[in-house]
């Protein structure tokens, strides 16, 4: 069953992962794979979802990472708050992002 | 995705500093019929090891500056002359800090196709030292294939009789 995203949780990438932001796009290749170019196998995010990847760090919850989304972006927080969500449930499915070890 | 020989040289570094292999979909025809346009080719890192003769490897080209997987047909010391086995000429020199990593697997419509990754790798340097392989390479391609081929029935009729 798949983990459902606690939006009161902190993420971070995975060890399992690596990802490079190259010409303009952010690339993330899964070690478990571990296929460079194949297009089944790697992940690019667009604009929206590099803003939201630059904020999961481990230690701020997606509540504060909408918080500071709103903060740069002049959009309403149900929509930055469904975008932040969808992308970390995405990522998460995708075992590309871990719930961060709480302290 | 279609991948520039850059990013791909960016990308396929920071999986093998992670110590963990990467795979990509060859392009070209400089390393036919070892390595096909379109071959799964998996890349892994030394690890500590040295780079050996005859092995065929990850570099940055020092005529292009771009990615290529070709053979290793000469050490010296410290700079390894490299080559594809489908090219009459040699790529030049590297430093083994242009080298990225091994050549470990190669995959063709879903089949492993390791020849000239084994022992007849050294060979097949030699041949193309001397500047033969291209005229005898689908010869030995053919000649190589049944062996292997051959070899990997009776270690598996091995196997199956200590199974028993």
């Amino acid at each position: 069953m798949e983990k459902k995203i606690d939006i009161e949780a902190a993420y971070k990438a995975s060890d399992e992962v690596v990802a490079r932001e190259i010409e303009g796009e952010l690339i993330i290749v899964p070690l478990t794979s571990g296929i460079g170019d194949m297009e089944d196998e790697l992940f690019t995010l667009n604009e929206t979802g590099r803003a939201i990847w630059s904020k999961l760090d481990g230690n701020k919850s997606l509540k504060a990472v909408v918080a500071e989304l709103q903060e740069d972006y002049d959009a309403p927080v149900e929509e930055i708050e469904k975008d932040v969500t969808g992308l970390a449930q995405e990522l998460l499915n995708r075992r590309i992002l871990v719930e961060a070890a709480k302290t | 995705m279609s991948l520039s020989s850059a990013a791909l040289v960016e990308l396929m570094t920071a999986v093998l500093d992670k110590g963990r292999s990467f795979r990509f979909l060859a392009k070209g025809f400089s390393m036919s019929p070892f390595i096909k346009d379109g071959d799964v080719v998996t890349v892994s890192p030394f690890l500590g090891r040295k780079v050996r003769l005859g092995e065929v490897v990850a570099f940055i080209s020092p005529q292009t500056h771009a990615l290529a997987v070709h053979r290793i047909i000469r050490k010296q010391q410290t700079r390894f002359l490299l080559q594809g086995d489908n090219v009459p000429e040699a790529d030049g020199t590297v430093s083994a800090e242009k080298i990225l990593g091994f050549v470990e697997r190669v995959e063709r419509q879903g089949r492993d196709v390791n020849l000239g990754l084994g022992p007849e790798r050294r060979v097949i340097a030699f041949l193309n030292r001397k500047g033969w392989l291209f005229q005898v390479r689908y010869v030995l391609w053919r000649l190589l294939r049944p062996l292997r081929d051959g070899l990997r029935r009776i270690a598996n009729h091995d196997l199956s009789d200590k199974e028993r």
